[in-house]
């Protein structure tokens, strides 16, 4: 080890060295088997390194990703929408007259969906809750109707809104849908699932927020 | 294989701008085509324990930066340089000291100077892991993804000396490994 060669050979083998050291040291491990030996391992390791080859994770780590990529798009598009949402609006007596309706509309699905689900009706001036522990049919028949009635209000108002911001409501809107379709077939393997259930009625519940904030932006745009 | 290469590069292609989109099954494919690549560049570079979270760390913050794809290179590789730069800020971010990658030959001396049996069963991508950080991360860089001495200097911040230095020493320790 005290070989003062010793400490260049990674250099020699690949070819690091200016020419002069090269021919030098290639003269010396010539006549030093010590060095010869350890010049042919450094070059193994060296191949050996080449040939590894490359091994996926031992678990699927795609649903911790797809969970976080989600939240985020969802929280964004709703940024968005606060951003939106936050821009001064002056309403003619008509649109104030339209957004009365669609709020109405709103609040209509929401105590759809309560008694659908067969939860408690919600207080005035509090926000629509899913029963997390509902089981999903029973969530789903107030649901439907409800999202339907804000999608048809939606759908009349949408020439109001830009192509920009359609975009984003459609992506939000297929980005939760993906996530009930995935929570709906998870729960048919293991319907007693309350993490699956709670995600469900979160999802759900995320749609019909991002319907009633896009029906009334559409019902109130000019 | 050039074809198919094109072939997986027109898709990728498609992959990200739908992805950039929102769409996260197309996300899904690109992640389902690189993981093995980006796990075990993580798995060399930061060990076993903790390459699953640093796998998915770069997967979200590729999500966030698919805008900034500009199709100059393959979707493969502009990952791949995503996640070096990203594994070289983990063990900072982890509250470890650049400074043992110019004083971290203990570990390297503890290793065994003679192949035990102990030795003889524990696989080379196992022996690497057991590197210290800065030899690892040069022998990674320079004998398993290709990077120069002048590269991999610039990423790490240190001199050519260095690193050259540094996978001296690791092909050294990990002589004790080959398989033979």
């Amino acid at each position: 080890m005290t070989d003062p060669w010793t400490d260049r050979l990674s250099e020699l083998v690949d070819g690091d060295l200016d020419p002069a050291t090269a021919a030098a040291a290639e003269a010396h491990v010539t006549e030093c088997a010590a060095c010869a030996g350890i010049v042919a391992e450094l070059r193994a390791v060296a191949r050996r390194a080449q040939e590894l080859r490359d091994r996926g994770p031992a678990r699927d780590l795609w649903p911790g990703i797809a969970a976080r990529v989600e939240r985020q798009e969802t929280v964004t598009s709703l940024a968005r929408w606060k951003g939106l949402r936050k821009r001064r609006v002056v309403f003619s007596v008509p649109q104030l007259a339209a957004a009365g309706i669609a709020l109405l509309v709103v609040s209509a699905g929401a105590v759809w969906l309560a008694i659908g689900s067969g939860a408690p009706s919600p207080t005035p001036g509090t926000a629509p809750a899913v029963v997390v522990s509902a089981p999903p049919s029973l969530t789903m028949a107030g649901y439907e109707p409800a999202v339907r009635e804000l999608e048809l209000v939606l759908a009349e108002h949408r020439d109001r809104l830009d192509t920009a911001t359609v975009r984003v409501i459609e992506e939000s809107l297929a980005t939760i849908d993906r996530a009930i379709a995935e929570a709906v077939a998870a729960l048919g393997e293991d319907p007693a699932n309350p993490y699956l259930t709670g995600h469900l009625a979160t999802a759900m519940r995320r749609k019909l927020d991002v319907l009633q904030q896009a029906a009334a932006l559409a019902a109130t745009s000019s | 294989m050039s074809l198919s290469r094109d072939v997986d590069s027109r898709t990728d292609v498609d992959d990200v701008r739908r992805a950039a989109g929102g769409d996260t099954a197309a996300f899904e494919r690109l992640y389902r085509a690189q993981v093995g690549r980006i796990h075990s560049l993580a798995r060399r570079m930061v060990g076993e324990e903790d390459a699953d979270d640093a796998t998915q760390e770069i997967f979200i913050r590729a999500w966030n930066k698919l805008d900034t794809f500009r199709g100059d290179a393959a979707f493969g590789t502009w990952l791949h340089r995503l996640g070096i730069n990203f594994l070289l800020g983990w063990r900072t971010s982890r509250g470890r000291d650049r400074e043992r990658l110019r004083q971290n030959e203990v570990a390297l001396d503890t290793a065994p100077a003679r192949r035990s049996d102990a030795a003889l069963r524990l696989d080379f991508e196992s022996a690497i892991g057991r590197l210290p950080d800065g030899a690892r991360e040069v022998f990674v860089l320079h004998d398993i993804e290709g990077f120069k001495h002048r590269e991999i200097a610039r990423m790490l911040g240190v001199t050519e000396g260095t690193t050259k230095a540094q996978l001296h020493r690791a092909r050294m320790a990990l002589r004790q490994y080959l398989e033979r």
